[in-house]
């Protein structure tokens, strides 16, 4: 597993000149690139909804004005995604249409590719995550999915950031994360059918033949991975007093759409999962968002002592 | 009439555990959370050991078996946590209340059921 999360983002950018820079750019900054059709933007839009921003160009319109249109629709349907646009001449805004200045979050010229460096930096991978964390959280969820699924392959791809908020499949689980270092929330998004083929396939015993089979299944799959972390990053720390301001979480049926009020962005680990024998994949996303509090220069893993550790499913007695 | 009592919000481990203990020649009944579980307790006096959930709703696992102790005055059901929790101070809070043992989830039958039968005979 890689040691830092990657994001992906849209490329909207043809000019031939600039190709190759920013691919390279790309692949040297942790950044999974996505080329579009022209015309395909709001489709491909669509289809991905788990990016982590947009990289544009001034010249990607037929005219300043057609740039403008199509930098203000997509804004307008994703404006959680931050919009990075290369200038010709000047890494700024100014010059710009003013009424497509608000698609923006920042510009940048190919001669200064630092100057991006930064700004990706602060708009995509705006929360540095500790590589012990982002390889427990791996390792544990990993662990509770082959728990759970006895016989089914599961792979997992590289963790990534995401500034997207569009809920995946149809059904998703919350649960709070409190500790001294982080609060927030962990969210599994999965799809109903495939997940419930996989049950048939792998949990003969448990039989799949109503909706909240799936639920309950994903409910103790949350509880797991849950415990697992407290156990490994929390155990008996508490949040000081004084810490507990709340958020509302929105969700918006209609939209498939989750706000936790925050711009912060979501660190999501990508599991898929196969039975050895059917065709059918499950996805399953965990995606961890710290909207209260992120303070990883606290993160620590709990030490346990080595000569009083069970594994787990064992019973100890007392 | 049942030997073992299952506590736990998850229909999905009530019926894994369930399944797995019956299938073990164990006769289990099941309850949702800790007030059930204190109820189904109160009803059926052949259970001899409970095993429990610490988080869940309406009333959770370690406040159940402290009730267990003090307010139904049962000091000889025996009581094992089956939970994602493990940390020292609630394991503390467990012993302290007549917990005999703990399991972290998930829970992986065939090393316990031996032990199992030997606390409901």
């Amino acid at each position: 597993m890689n040691d830092f999360p990657i994001s992906k983002i849209l490329v909207l950018d043809e000019n031939p000149s600039y190709t190759h820079l920013i691919k390279q750019f790309c692949d040297e900054h942790h950044l999974v690139a996505l080329k579009v059709r022209r015309g395909a933007e709001m489709s491909v839009l669509r289809t991905n909804i788990d990016l982590g921003g947009i990289l544009f160009s001034e010249d990607y319109g037929a005219s300043p004005e057609d740039t403008a249109r199509i930098a203000l629709e997509i804004h307008s349907a994703r404006p959680e995604l931050p919009i990075i646009i290369r200038r010709e001449t000047h890494a700024s805004l100014s010059g710009l249409p003013v009424s497509a200045q608000a698609a923006f979050c920042a510009a940048y010229v190919a001669s200064d590719m630092a100057a991006l460096d930064k700004v990706i930096d602060e708009y995509i991978f705006c929360l540095m995550y500790p590589n012990a964390l982002l390889r427990g959280i791996s390792e544990i969820a990993h662990g509770v999915l082959t728990g759970q699924f006895k016989d089914a392959k599961i792979s997992m791809d590289t963790p990534y950031i995401v500034h997207d908020r569009v809920i995946f499949g149809e059904l998703f689980s919350l649960i709070q994360l409190e500790s001294p270092w982080c609060r927030g929330y962990m969210m599994l998004q999965s799809e109903e059918e495939p997940l419930l083929e996989l049950i048939r396939a792998s949990r003969a015993q448990v039989p799949a033949d109503d909706f909240r089979r799936v639920n309950d299944l994903l409910s103790e799959i949350t509880n797991l991975i849950w415990g697992a972390f407290k156990n490994r990053y929390i155990g008996d720390q508490r949040t000081s007093p004084g810490t507990q301001a709340q958020i509302p979480v929105i969700v918006n049926h209609k939209h498939k759409y989750i706000s936790f009020g925050t711009v912060n962005p979501q660190l999501c680990f990508r599991f898929t999962l196969k039975d050895p024998i059917g065709a059918r994949a499950s996805t399953l996303f965990a995606r961890f968002v710290f909207n209260l509090n992120w303070s990883p220069e606290d993160f620590k893993e709990i030490a346990h002592d080595a000569a009083n550790l069970v594994d787990s499913g064992e019973l100890e007695l007392f | 009439m049942a030997q073992i009592l299952i506590v736990d919000d998850s229909s999905t481990v009530r019926e894994e555990v369930s399944t797995f203990l019956r299938n073990g020649g164990l006769d289990v009944v099941t309850a949702v959370d800790g007030k059930d579980g204190l109820s189904k307790l109160k009803a059926d006096s052949a259970i001899k050991l409970v095993v429990c959930d610490v988080n869940m709703p309406n009333m959770d696992g370690l406040t159940m078996v402290e009730k267990i102790r003090g307010e139904l005055g049962n000091n000889t059901v025996n009581l094992i946590m089956l939970t994602t929790e493990s940390s020292p101070n609630m394991k503390e809070r467990g012993k302290a209340a007549g917990v005999k043992g703990w399991i972290v989830k998930p829970f992986k039958g065939a090393s316990v059921l031996e032990t199992f039968k030997k606390l409901v005979a």
